[in-house]
């Protein structure tokens, strides 16, 4: 007997399977319509994806020529494509040094803290940004980066450091900098409060037997909460390099991928190329790439994780 | 294994049938003059009006269609100057189009020509026609394709410079009649501490109207339009690599420089009406939000002129960048006479009145459309420079395909940024049209 002929009964242990009605459906009746809607709504796009990536679409004429992997070798020459992925590489690099190492220092002190009411006043001091809306923060950053009359170069000026006052959205050097900081400021909270929960359900005998064992707080951190939290560390990992993958709203409102290109990631670059040029066949294989290397990632990091895990 | 291929098989066939997504090919769809007109039903409109000062024009406007025709219900997407190419596209990829949708001329509208789906509105928009009669002819021209007619124009457009009365005033300057003047006025207003020209770069389509204008002046007609087509393509006039020198002396001398490309075009525009700047490049159907009651630069304050031809200047002086914007309607569409009927309706004198006035400011194309009692006084004023103009120069960034579009758009922020020069924004340019040429 296979999986899809268990009786739902039989599976629930409810004694002998009823005739007729319901209760003689297989499993496989009751998940059917998930299954479908899952394979329709999310594996469905994934296949269709890689089919149009194969082609060359007219939206207008509804003309579709098959050019087989040309998308792709097409891919290597475009030379925004490579500004993009570095981009994306770079926002990928930065977000896990703040959003999961530097978050995980910051929830660490946070519950380290004596008074329960100081813990809860700095985790939500941390995560108000993050009930901001991407577009809202977009704007606000906006104004904040604007030359001279804006907030950051104000306060350089201020400071008497006004020579490094630059037009930080405005320049090909600085531009993916800056939308990658304000990244940070908005995703910063979001994972301490995350490592927060993680710490919290570290059983308290743990740090009772390394403060007996004479370990320190930063022994303790290394020796007890790191290796604890290693699971949601892998999780906040996996999250934060494929949202930098998939990252789009903060470069469009911002910079929408300029100045000549230089703030470009792989999704603005996508829309850049579907919705603004046309070329939806080029755009799935940039979807593709944007695919492929977020499944690795997560794939990569979930069988790390599965190896290092610590069992209480 | 055998199951699973067979599984993959069937998901790759069903993912090929349904990626036939952009549709197959449609007929054309010629509009019959003698249709009749059934009042009923929803009729749904894609506009560009999607601003909070311009958006009250069609609500309203559907509101008294509503009520002269109490079975018809009209439905408005209205979108924004940015947000609608997208909105568009998007349509269109899903076979979506609404019934009537808002239209740029040149390979914009060329796009739903090509793929048959606007209706051709020869014989009820001709010049010839009754509702022909009513409108601009060189409105309604500038949505011929193919010898046919497939727009409805709503209101003309084209760029000037606004400026501040009072700040030329205060920096000794005047209105300047060619473009090393205005680089010498900008030079005067700056040494008197005013931002002599303000400049938001941030949506990269400004740079390419500043561009556009001077290509008119720089390059022959015919080799302008020549460009347009990849095909036949050269971009080898030498007044390309002269109008972007010239482009960039204007962003040195005149603007905020390299900053504009962090700065948008609505806070430049912003920057003008608070009177910070001197001088802001717009479109005339932005004079009403430049200066108004509102704004602390007062309409008497505003003036405006024409960006002023260089002395060496070999191509049509006598030329504005600038365009009709309209409609068009879908030839999917089973209410095709009553869609006809709603615009007849839109561009009425009544309505098109109401259009060019305050606080919309959209200079009708209709021609009974215009009254000076009501308008602007600079709109009208722009009106008159607009048909005196011996030729209406296409924004670049529609009349040029796509991808030689977004050429223009990256490599002038490059050169306003100091990263590109003019040799290296043409080597960009021609490339892209290169590869365009050959895909066709």
């Amino acid at each position: 007997m296979t999986g899809m002929d268990h009786p739902v009964s039989a599976v629930a242990g409810s004694g002998a399977p009823r005739r007729g009605g319901l209760g003689t459906l297989p499993s496989f009746r009751w998940v059917a319509i998930a299954v479908i809607l899952v394979g329709w709504f999310v594996y469905y796009p994934i296949v269709d994806n890689f089919v149009v990536s194969t082609t060359n679409q007219d939206i207008y004429t509804g003309e579709i020529e098959y050019v087989g992997l040309d998308n792709y070798a097409r891919l290597l020459d475009d030379p925004v494509v490579w500004i993009s992925l570095r981009n994306n590489l770079l926002y990928a690099a930065i977000s896990v040094v703040f959003q999961v190492f530097a978050a995980f220092l910051l929830a660490a002190v946070i519950e380290g803290l004596e008074s329960e009411r100081s813990r809860r006043f700095w985790r939500a001091v941390y995560f108000v940004p993050s009930a901001i809306s991407i577009t809202v923060t977009g704007l606000l950053f906006y104004f904040i980066y604007q030359p001279r009359i804006g907030l950051l170069d104000a306060g350089l000026s201020a400071l008497g450091l006004g020579a490094l006052s630059r037009p930080w959205l405005g320049s090909e050097d600085t531009a993916i900098y800056a939308i990658i900081a304000m990244s940070q400021w908005q995703g910063f909270g979001y994972s301490t409060l995350l490592f927060g929960l993680a710490i919290q359900k570290i059983p308290r005998e743990l740090y009772d037997a390394a403060i007996m064992d004479g370990a320190g707080p930063l022994r303790r951190l290394w020796n007890v909460t790191f290796p604890m939290t290693r699971e949601m560390t892998g999780l906040m990992i996996i999250v934060t390099i494929t949202g930098a993958f998939q990252v789009f709203n903060e470069v469009m409102v911002m910079t929408a991928g300029g100045p000549n290109n230089s703030s470009q990631v792989l999704g603005t670059w996508l829309y850049q190329q579907g919705f603004i040029q046309n070329e939806f066949g080029y755009g799935a294989a940039i979807a593709a790439v944007i695919f492929l290397v977020t499944l690795v990632t997560g794939m990569a990091q979930l069988w790390y994780t599965r190896h290092r895990r610590v069992q209480l | 294994m055998k199951r699973s291929s067979h599984v993959v098989a069937v998901a790759a066939a069903s993912a090929l049938a349904l990626s036939a997504g952009p549709g197959s090919a449609r007929e054309a769809v010629v509009a019959d003059p003698n249709a009749k007109v059934e009042y009923s039903g929803t009729l749904s409109i894609l506009t560009k009006f999607g601003l909070q000062q311009l958006s009250p024009y069609f609500v309203n406007v559907a509101k008294e269609y509503e009520k002269l025709h109490p079975g018809v219900k009209i439905e408005l997407i209205q979108e924004s100057d940015d947000s609608v190419k997208g909105k568009t596209k998007t349509l269109v990829a899903s076979n979506s189009l609404p019934d009537i949708y808002f239209s740029w001329t040149g390979s914009w509208g060329e796009n739903f020509v090509r793929g048959n789906r606007a209706v051709d509105l020869t014989k009820v928009v001709g010049p010839d026609t009754p509702w022909g009669k009513t409108l601009s002819p060189a409105a309604v021209k500038a949505f011929e394709y193919n010898g046919k007619l497939y727009g409805i124009p709503l209101y003309l457009d084209a760029k000037f410079m606004g400026y501040n009365k009072p700040a030329f005033e205060k920096a000794g300057v005047g209105v300047p009649a060619t473009f090393e003047k205005l680089l010498e006025a900008c030079d005067a207003l700056r040494k008197g501490g005013t931002t002599p020209i303000s400049l938001g770069n941030k949506e990269a389509w400004p740079a390419v109207h500043y561009a556009g204008q001077l290509l008119a002046y720089n390059v022959p007609t015919a080799t302008l339009e020549r460009d347009f087509d990849p095909a036949r393509a050269k971009f080898d006039d030498p007044g390309y690599v002269a109008s972007l020198a010239q482009f960039k002396a204007l962003v040195d001398r005149c603007t905020d420089g390299a900053a504009v490309n962090g700065t948008s075009y609505a806070s430049s525009l912003q920057a003008f009406s608070n009177a910070d700047s001197a001088m802001y490049y717009q479109e005339i159907i932005e004079f009403d939000q430049a200066a108004s009651a509102d704004t602390k630069l007062k309409g008497a304050d505003f003036g405006f002129f024409r960006l002023p031809p260089p002395a060496a200047a070999k191509g049509d002086v006598k030329a504005i960048e600038g365009a009709p914007e309209g409609y068009m309607i879908n030839t999917a569409s089973k209410k095709i006479p009553l869609a006809i009927d709603f615009m007849k309706f839109v561009t009425a004198p009544e309505n098109a009145r109401v259009l060019s006035a305050p606080p919309y400011g959209q200079p009708s194309a209709a021609i009974d459309g215009a009254s000076e009692a009501t308008m602007n006084p600079a709109v009208v004023a722009g009106l008159k420079d607009i048909a005196s103009a011996s030729y209406l120069m296409p924004w670049l960034d529609t009349a040029n395909t796509p991808r030689v579009a977004a050429a223009w758009l990256s490599s002038l922020q490059a050169l306003v940024g100091g990263t590109m020069t003019p040799e290296a924004v043409m080597a960009e340019v021609k490339k892209a049209s290169a590869a365009d040429a050959k895909r066709k």
